[in-house]
């Protein structure tokens, strides 16, 4: 108790100020991100307990085989049919492109439906769990679709050929795993009306999902009919279990989280030089104390304990204040990305909080303990005199041991070395880089200052005089205003730039799904309003069943999502606009009378699939199996908004298997309304309307952006530290070198100015090394995230600088304004 | 309670062997006074060093009731330090963060004494500073502070209390008030003083001169 009571009064005199902030930074940030990417996962992984709405699944693009249900029946088995779609709905003039699942009335067999009548809310007095679905005739809705189609309750919705009554708001479905990513309000209906709606025609994109449950003949009776239905799936189907539906979704939630605290780890690797920075000021200021313990005869060991015990309660006191502040910032990040998440989000468990205290409490070892690690070696002799001081840990071990401490968080967040150590290289190097530049900067402004006034000449012999320190404040600085830069340039300008890159009249819509029997139809309904299509292009939905004569592995299946999907296989005649071919021979040079189709491969995916000019694939078209041979690979142009493929067929080879056409154009604003009247004609039509989904993602980006952009203030507040730190390093120093100065009859004026000279030019500085890396890193992602030509950022060479020298201009005299406050003479005395 | 038998203290430098101190012998009993004198640069502190166990002698012995510690290691002598030993210094030595009554407690807090504040509070009110109690050091003047840590030292009851130019940063009213002090715990106490001053008035209270000049101990005559 007695290392307490001496480190609450050593608190109480305000020495711990700023290593307790920094500790409670570093822990705030890590705990608001954690906790926020936890709540996010429960909130998935609470569903997937429920996921898959049964004890197995099967998921297929081709409708069930009747023979399955019957034998489910005969074996008392649960089973359900499941099939989702995008169509269109209507009500009056209004209309959307829904989400459609269409259900059984024994649907969900496993977990509960929410619902409510009341829109929105997150009342559970209001919601109402049910083991049933929707009745014939009657649909159940998103909230939002509502307001889409300017509905309520009890109103009738058109679907294809029929109107169902909307009488109930789904809110929660048991096996809605992609809702969240969904563009298209749900609708859940009877898949007894399916039929009568007349939505579904051969080549359709329906997922037809097939539920199964323990029935009345028990868990054996079970067993025996899911060992069956194994050997009856083929390419076409997808056999879930909850474990995998669970760890499908725990994958991507683990990189998603992962991200999220490898971003933070920025803010508490600047709070580690924060608190480095902070314990070794402090711990300069123990030694006198420490050598009057010892004169009192208390032995190094005791010192040694008292002070890793006041540590253990300053980082265990600081990471619990640090839980709290980053509780506060995760409810505050929470409400910024309400919009996307899930309505109503679990409390975390228990792994945010040791994430958070384990941040704490390895910053803690890894840049407090050493700093003060020298103190109980000091020698008693040092109260009589002040020549006797030990010597501190090196400033080489103690960077070892904070390199140390952000590789193993690095470690713990990530759990997975390589990308810790290229996380932590890549901070080196960004280091590295600021340290070079800022070197030079501060060689620059000496020369130069040397030129000008007394003012500038002091300010800049100081900077250069203390340009360790210097340099530390422009890391912690530069590296919080570029993130916040960077984050400002996605959300505001990135996207718009992304859009605007495309033509006037590039096109804006996409519409799929044309049935060959509507596909006159379209083609004059177009043509009468006078638009151009940008051409038709077939497209049958096949299966890559084996790559030379081998059957696709499950590791392969793992590796690649479209060794898993049907793929959207096309024919032409003709290469088309804006493809190149980067390998191989076009048909013209082909002889295409040989068994062997040719085909010619997307250049990326075939990368990707690990295939090559001569590889024989395995195709299956709804159970048909046709071989081809890569004989080519192209390069695609994703710009100009028209029908790309990845998988080309010469004409001829895939015209007798059931497909569907698709094209893209531009649709000017007043003929909109051609739309409306497409899809009433041909409900099956599918349309895709760009505008609307490029908005969507720019509320998107922009929320998330908001959301890191909370994050970058804490980010922030740990270069604030850092700086604090720096200047309190200094501070007996400037106090020194103010009271000389004043004593020997300088104004007040005058140190004021080269204080205020001195931080302006060192933010300059860091607003100019974060503007450089902010451009860098904004054009990384032009480049490599939104395939976007370089462009320059003026307005980042002139905020950066500007906000820079006023923020650090204002912190920097405001913390140091005792050195003029102060007397002269207090000063002096007291030295 | 202290015996000296010619110790020498020798420092290597880098322009060769430098000697501190050489055959200093001195012996003091309890409740004895003594002060050492000389001119700056003379040797007094480092002797007052080694006597308070803080430093070790290259040659010699010094006994502090009845141990030898110039045979102990660090750990020893802290021990025998913290059950024989007090200080008063020239520049105080007062923790900034904490309140007088909390500088005065800690030695003995450190030491598990469950009374400590209790004991602080009775010596701050033997030194006159009852009424400060709660006062941190930059609220008091450089008397206040100096009677704060003849409190803290007398506090811990020590059998010999060592004092390093005790009014050296003083102005001679206030060193007086301090001085007087001293002496007058020292008294009702029963502690043995060694004090290392400048000043022949208060080298003349104590009992015992030890004159020393160039490291080495002369005659109170010569030394004057």
């Amino acid at each position: 108790m007695q290392a307490l009571r001496m480190l609450l009064r050593t608190w109480r005199g305000g020495q711990l100020n700023l290593m307790i902030w920094s500790l409670v930074l570093a822990v705030a940030v890590v705990t608001s991100v954690s906790l926020l990417a936890e709540r996010i996962e429960r909130a998935l992984t609470a569903e997937s307990s429920s996921f898959l709405a049964a004890d197995l699944v099967v998921r297929s693009s081709k409708s069930i085989d009747p023979e399955w249900i019957a034998r489910a029946q005969n074996q008392q088995v649960q089973s359900a049919q499941v099939l989702t779609f995008a169509s269109m709905v209507y009500h009056q003039e209004d209309m959307h492109l829904a989400s459609i699942k269409a259900v059984e009335s024994n649907y969900p067999l496993k977990g509960l439906l929410r619902r409510t009548t009341t829109p929105f809310t997150t009342d559970p007095s209001l919601i109402e769990e049910i083991d049933y679905g929707p009745a014939q005739g009657e649909v159940w809705v998103d909230g939002r679709l509502l307001p889409l189609l300017n509905i309520e309750l009890g109103d009738e919705i058109e679907l294809g050929e029929i109107r169902l009554k909307a009488t109930q708001i789904v809110v929660e479905e048991p096996d809605s795993g992609g809702s969240y990513g969904a563009f298209g309000a749900r609708v859940l209906m009877n898949v007894s009306d399916i039929e009568a709606a007349g939505i579904i025609v051969p080549g359709s994109r329906v997922t037809y999902r097939y539920l199964m449950a323990e029935g009345a003949s028990g868990s054996d009776g079970f067993t025996n009919y899911s060992e069956w239905i194994k050997t009856q799936l083929d390419v076409h189907d997808r056999l879930i279990t909850p474990d995998e539906a669970q760890a499908s979704i725990a994958n991507t939630m683990d990189k998603g989280r992962r991200f999220l605290l490898l971003a933070g780890s920025i803010g508490v690797v600047l709070a580690g030089i924060a608190l480095a920075l902070a314990s070794h000021h402090f711990a300069s200021g123990q030694t006198q104390q420490v050598a009057l313990l010892k004169s009192w005869g208390i032995a190094a060991n005791r010192v040694r304990s008292l002070y890793i015990q006041q540590s253990l309660w300053l980082g265990v006191g600081g990471s619990i204040v640090g839980l709290l502040v980053g509780f506060g910032f995760s409810e505050l990040l929470i409400a910024v990305v309400r919009e996307w998440l899930p309505i109503s989000l679990p409390m975390a468990g228990a792994r945010p909080w040791i994430t958070g205290l384990a941040t704490g409490l390895l910053c803690l070892a890894g840049f407090t303990l050493p700093a003060l690690w020298h103190l109980p070696a000091q020698s008693p002799l040092a109260v009589l005199r002040q020549d006797v001081q030990v010597k501190p840990v090196s400033s080489a071990v103690r960077g070892l041991f904070g390199v140390a401490a952000v590789a193993g968080l690095l470690f713990w967040y990530s759990n997975n070395i390589y990308l810790s150590l290229a996380i932590l290289a890549g901070f080196a190097v960004t280091a590295l880089a600021t340290i070079v530049i800022g070197l030079m900067l501060l060689r620059v402004a000496k020369t130069y200052g040397q030129k000008l006034g007394s003012i500038w000449r002091l300010a800049s012999s100081n900077l250069w005089r203390r340009r360790s320190q210097s340099i530390i404040q422009m890391i912690g600085f530069s590296g919080a205003i570029a993130l916040l830069m960077i984050m400002t340039v996605v959300r505001t300008s990135l996207i718009d730039e992304w859009r605007w890159q495309l033509a006037d009249d590039a096109p804006n819509h996409f519409l799929l799904n044309v049935a060959p029997y509507e596909l006159d139809g379209v083609r004059n309904l177009v043509t009468e309003q006078k638009l151009e299509t940008a051409g038709w292009y077939s497209m049958v939905r096949g299966r890559l069943t084996q790559i030379n004569g081998q059957g696709i592995t499950e590791e392969q299946r793992d590796k690649h999502e479209s060794f898993r999907r049907e793929l959207n296989l096309s024919w032409t005649a003709e290469l088309p606009e804006g493809n190149k071919l980067t390998a191989g021979k076009w048909w013209d040079e082909l002889d295409l009378s040989g068994d062997i189709a040719p085909v010619s491969l997307e250049e990326e995916l075939a990368g990707e699939l690990g295939l090559s000019i001569g590889d024989q694939l395995t195709f299956s078209v709804g159970g048909l199996i046709f071989k081809a041979r890569v004989t080519s690979t192209r390069s695609l142009n994703w710009d100009n908004m028209t029908p790309n493929f990845y998988f080309l067929f010469p004409e001829g080879m895939l015209e007798n298997y059931p497909r569907t056409n698709m094209t893209s154009l531009y649709i000017p604003p007043q003929q909109k309304l051609l739309v409306n009247d497409l899809l009433r004609k041909y409900p099956t039509v599918q349309v895709i309307e760009l505008d609307k989904i490029i908005d969507r993602i720019r509320t998107i980006v922009s929320q998330v952006t908001s959301g890191l952009e909370v994050m970058t203030l804490l980010i922030l507040s740990c270069g604030v530290l850092v700086m604090f730190a720096a200047v309190s390093l200094s501070m007996s120093e400037r106090l020194q070198e103010s009271a000389i100065l004043r004593t020997l009859g300088s104004s007040r004026r005058l140190i004021l100015g080269i204080q205020w000279v001195e931080f302006s030019v060192l933010g300059i500085m860091a607003g100019l090394l974060a503007a450089i890396g902010a451009e860098a890193a904004v054009a990384l992602l032009q480049r490599f995230m939104f395939d976007l030509p370089f462009s320059w950022h003026p307005w980042l060479w002139l905020v950066g600088p500007l906000a820079g020298g006023l923020l650090v201009g204002v912190l920097g005299v405001g913390y140091s304004r005792k050195a003029v406050t102060q007397p002269p003479l207090q000063v002096l005395n007291s030295l | 309670m202290i015996e000296v038998s010619n110790i020498s203290k020798q420092v290597t430098t880098t322009e060769g062997t430098l000697t501190i101190l050489d055959g200093i012998n001195l012996s003091l009993a309890a409740g004895e006074t003594l002060a050492i004198v000389g001119p700056s640069g003379s040797g007094k502190s480092t002797l007052l060093g080694i006597l308070a166990g803080l430093d070790t002698p290259s040659s010699g012995t010094v006994s502090l009731n009845g141990k030898d510690i110039t045979r102990m290691d660090e750990e020893g002598r802290a021990a025998v330090r913290a059950e024989t030993v007090g200080f008063v210094f020239q520049s105080f030595h007062l923790l900034p963060g904490l309140t007088a009554l909390e500088n005065v407690a800690l030695p003995l807090e450190l030491k598990g004494d469950n009374e400590a504040l209790k004991t602080a509070a009775y010596y701050l009110q033997r030194v006159g500073l009852d009424h400060r109690t709660s006062h941190y050091p930059r609220q008091l003047s450089g008397g206040e502070q100096q009677r704060v840590a003849v409190a803290r030292a007398f506090a811990c009851r020590p059998m010999i209390l060592f004092a390093d130019e005790p009014t050296g940063n003083l102005d001679t009213g206030t060193g007086e008030k301090i001085n007087d002090l001293l002496f007058e715990l020292n008294k009702e106490e029963g502690t043995t003083l060694v004090l290392v001053t400048h000043e022949h008035n208060l080298a003349a209270r104590c009992g015992q001169r030890l004159v020393i000049a160039a490291g080495q101990q002369v005659d109170e005559g010569s030394a004057a």
